[in-house]
């Protein structure tokens, strides 16, 4: 970043804020200007989700579907939707050239072959070995474009025991092979209960996590790229993503036999660290380490607790961690959970020792709410000529010199075909037209 | 030669080609995408430092800056308070492939110590509060930059570096899926909300901050310029919770929490059966004739409620399909079900659990659980690096070390510092070792051998 005396002398906050703002992203580079992405994904949000991460970083990508458009677009709450779209696709869809492809023609496949020689990127999600059968895998397009960068995202994966099985998934189904659900929710208390039981992520986050790590191994693999001109075929499974994320889990199994289960709202390896009820909702506290400990003891005037439970390995007792629970609910509940955050921060101001970290459980509707993500600009709404006014989730870095950004919502199926195939294969309106009666767009 | 048998051999053929492709016995004869990078650490429990542990695990060297002593929080969180070896659990994972230098910043001499690692590197990763590392140490950004204009340096937090939560105002993991709306639409509707199993808002947040990272890698591969990363744990679960907003913008109404349904793709859930749970999902017609023929009913594919995705969620028949589902399961056994799956094609899994990940002939093969023969703590069994790469695939090294335990090769081999330098350094405490707690100090063996 260049020095600018002018803003050297702003608060830290001020400073960051000036550099940051996303106000000002049109003016900058983007970090992937030039690179081209061809996102194949059919009915999956992982490939969606990825071609999405390195769309705002700046690349350009060419979205293909079927000719009736992609599954994906149908999947709503309720089915409902924007025009011809869900409201799921229409948070994917982001600075996406719209064309159509029929991989069943011979045409098609060529057409695609010869997208692929221009591409840096390739995504997509099909079973395994379904675009190697059909002549445009890795093996056939690398032959033409050495340099190609081809992620595949399958939750079996393209090897292993499991991977040549033809075995379908979803997001549900990535989440319960990754080891997540069996250890969120509440445990079983007596018989069987309807709510009780290992619970999905309300959210698709085996589709997030898949996603986040294809888009991190695509960019490991261009900066390899860039030393050595090699491409390479990356394998990411939306379930092996997710599994990642559960730390310890298999090697308290391996060192000690044990298998991690549901502990609600609890934490085995943290507490005092839960949501707890308040007089208006939840609120999340926590005061782990010692000094934070008599921070949240000192806040909730409680030196008694304090004295009881004085160390880490007292506090991470599962019968003592029920009684500090109590203490905090008997407590929390007389204050709604901004009161207790004013609580917080005023301690931070006036005593300081220690650290209690504390937020409202906040429905979307809260979120939406807050001024705050208002002023960071995480949230934003568009308008799109087709599809209207869009509240839309924005890229969540601010960066000083190659902001993300977000340019265009969504487009109709295949309304970029006259676009992207003139520009990159000269292939103009009479032999587009042709095609489309062929059935090859 | 029939078309059926031709298609088997092609399938074997490619399944031999992607086997021995991503062979894990070949890892350590390939390079590594990321090798050319030396990332410094400074954080603390899981945003930051997880985020560094993707980097190394790439290939890139780390360099994970504690304090001498305790170190790093993080190590004493184990499950239960089960020490293993006298290392946490989660450390021996997450500090997996990385140097550990102890250095107390408190100190000039320290700081000085610590910006000459930076003039040698090209990323820096830290999770304090906002502006901490500049106000309390006089190293943040601003001072970093002088010292290595190239240097790319993300600072992760829970709110972000400027806006109204910043001051003051610490964040965890928990904290950012309370604030976010995740833990409001996870769980059943009349019950609490929930948190999640594990600190997904740390290690989903490191992933996405580490590719913030990588694009300003490829940005600096082109123009030679570093940057500044302000990087939100809150704002990243934002960005995740998928239709969430789009709904709120179209309908003004809030997302409520659906349970084990899936109400944007149906049918799409997580089910009892008779031995355990499974998942069972239909993405498109074709998945959903395979599974109405499992239920013994191929002709609900055929009724006008059922047989397109738009009409299966219409509520009232996404309603009275979840019946069935639950009533077909509930008698089945899950295996029985995963089978029909994978003959009929469409979703289904078994909800799994540690045991299942470690005993996996699948995951071993692929490496998504590894074991690594370990210079201090010997067999150490983890889940591995996760996207699998042809040319530079990730790999283990070895697992998380006590407090400084790489102290002399640091300052010796990065820095240049003699034996007798290192020496002075370690006496003066400007560097320094484990204390004797658990979760810093080496195994007991270990020590004893050293007496």
């Amino acid at each position: 970043m260049q020095k600018d005396e002018s803003t050297d002398k702003l608060k830290w906050e001020a400073w960051a804020e000036r550099h940051t703002d996303p106000a000002d992203v049109r003016k900058k580079d983007e970090a992937l200007d030039g690179t081209i992405v061809l996102d194949l994904s059919q009915g999956n949000f992982a490939g969606l989700f990825c071609s999405s991460t390195l769309g705002e970083f700046g690349a350009k990508v060419i979205r293909v579907e079927p000719p009736g458009g992609d599954v994906a677009r149908k999947y709503s709450p309720f089915g409902l939707k924007v025009r011809d779209t869900g409201f799921a696709y229409i948070a994917e869809a982001r600075n996406k050239y719209h064309v159509t492809l029929n991989l069943e023609t011979e045409r098609g496949r060529t057409l695609l072959s010869s997208l692929a020689r221009k591409a840096d990127f390739l995504v997509e999600t099909f079973p395994a070995d379904h675009l190697d059968r059909l002549g445009v895998g890795y093996r056939q397009l690398s032959r033409e474009n050495p340099g190609l960068i081809y992620v595949a995202i399958n939750t079996f994966g393209l090897y292993g025991e499991e991977a040549s099985k033809g075995r379908r998934s979803s997001d549900v189904v990535a989440q319960a092979l990754s080891g997540l659900v069996n250890i969120t929710g509440q445990p079983e208390n007596g018989g069987p209960s309807e709510h009780a039981v290992p619970t999905k992520h309300g959210n698709w986050m085996a589709w997030y996590s898949g996603g986040g790590f294809a888009s991190f191994a695509a960019l490991s693999a261009l900066h390899f790229r860039h030393r050595t001109g090699k491409g390479q075929l990356i394998d990411v499974s939306e379930a092996e993503s997710l599994m990642r994320f559960l730390d310890y889990n298999c090697l308290w199994y391996h060192a000690l036999g044990k298998n991690r289960e549901r502990v609600g709202n609890f934490d085995p390896a943290v507490f005092p660290y839960t949501y707890v009820r308040t007089k208006d909702g939840y609120t999340f506290l926590a005061g782990f380490s010692d000094i934070n400990w008599f921070a949240l003891t000192s806040i909730m005037g409680n030196e008694d607790l304090r004295a009881k439970f004085p160390s880490i390995f007292e506090r991470l007792k599962l019968e003592n961690e029920k009684q500090i629970f109590e203490a905090l609910e008997t407590w929390a509940k007389e204050f709604t959970s901004d009161e207790i955050l004013s609580r917080v921060q005023e301690y931070d101001r006036t005593v300081g020792k220690g650290v209690v970290a504390t937020g409202r459980v906040n429905t979307p509707e809260d979120t939406v709410n807050e001024e705050n993500w208002w002023k960071r600009k995480v949230f934003k709404k568009i308008i799109d000529p087709y599809y209207g006014e869009i509240l839309l989730q924005m890229p969540p870095w601010k960066m000083s010199e190659t902001p993300p950004r977000v340019k265009t919502v969504c487009r109709p199926v295949g309304a970029d075909n006259d676009y992207i195939f003139s520009k990159y294969l000269g292939i103009g309106p009479s032999e587009l037209s042709s095609l489309k009666e062929e059935g090859v767009l | 030669m029939n078309p059926v048998a031709e298609r088997t051999i092609a399938r074997n053929d490619f399944f031999d080609f992607t086997r021995a492709l991503f062979d894990l016995k070949k890892v350590f004869g390939k390079p590594e995408a990321l090798s050319d990078l030396r990332v410094i650490e400074f954080g603390t429990l899981f945003l930051g430092p997880v985020t560094s542990t993707f980097l190394g695990e790439f290939g890139a060297e780390v360099i994970k800056v504690e304090l001498p002593g305790a170190g790093d929080t993080a190590r004493s969180l184990t499950p239960w308070g089960q020490f293993w070896k006298n290392a946490a659990l989660s450390w021996l994972s997450e500090s997996r492939n990385k140097y550990h230098v102890a250095i107390d910043l408190h100190k000039e001499k320290g700081r000085d110590l610590f910006l000459e690692l930076i003039s040698k590197s090209d990323v820096v990763v830290e999770n304090m509060r906002a502006g901490t590392l500049e106000r309390k140490f006089g190293i943040g950004y601003r001072q970093l930059r002088e010292v290595n204009p190239r240097i790319i340096y993300a600072a992760n937090s829970g709110f972000g570096q400027w806006g109204p939560y910043t001051t003051g105002r610490a964040s965890y993991d928990a904290v950012a899926q309370a604030v976010s709306g995740l833990a409001s639409i996870t769980g059943f509707q009349g019950h609490p909300p929930l948190k999640a199993g594990i600190w997904i808002g740390d290690y989903y947040g490191a992933l996405m901050s580490a590719v913030s990272i990588l694009a300003a890698v490829n940005y600096r591969d082109k123009t030679g310029k570093g940057q500044f990363i302000d990087f939100s744990q809150s704002e990243n679960l934002i960005r995740a919770l998928d239709w969430t907003w789009v709904a709120h913008g179209q309908t003004g109404k809030n997302r409520e929490r659906y349970g084990n349904r899936d109400r944007a793709i149906v049918p799409a859930g997580v089910y009892r059966c008779a031995d355990g749970f499974v998942a069972v999902s239909a993405l498109d017609d074709g998945e959903f004739r395979g599974l109405a023929k499992a239920m013994g009913k191929p002709g609900l594919a055929a009724e006008e409620r059922f047989a397109t995705v738009e009409a299966r969620l219409v509520e009232e028949h996404a309603g009275a399909l979840h019946a069935m589902l639950s009533e077909w399961a509930a008698g089945r056994k899950v295996a029985e079900v995963e089978k029909l799956g994978t003959d009929l094609a469409f979703g289904a899994a078994g909800v799994k659990k540690a045991e299942d990940h470690y005993r996996s002939r699948h995951l071993r093969e692929r490496g998504s659980v590894w074991s690594v023969d370990d210079a201090i703590y010997g067999e150490v069994v983890e889940y591995g690096p996760i996207p699998k790469m042809s040319e530079t695939p990730g790999r283990i090294k070895w697992a998380g070390k006590p407090v400084g335990y790489d102290n002399e090769k640091v300052l010796a081999e990065i820095l240049g510092y003699d034996y007798l330098g290192i020496r002075t350094l370690e006496e003066e405490g400007i560097i320094g070792k484990w204390s004797n707690i658990m979760g810093r100090k080496p195994p007991e063996e270990m020590l004893l051998k050293e007496e």
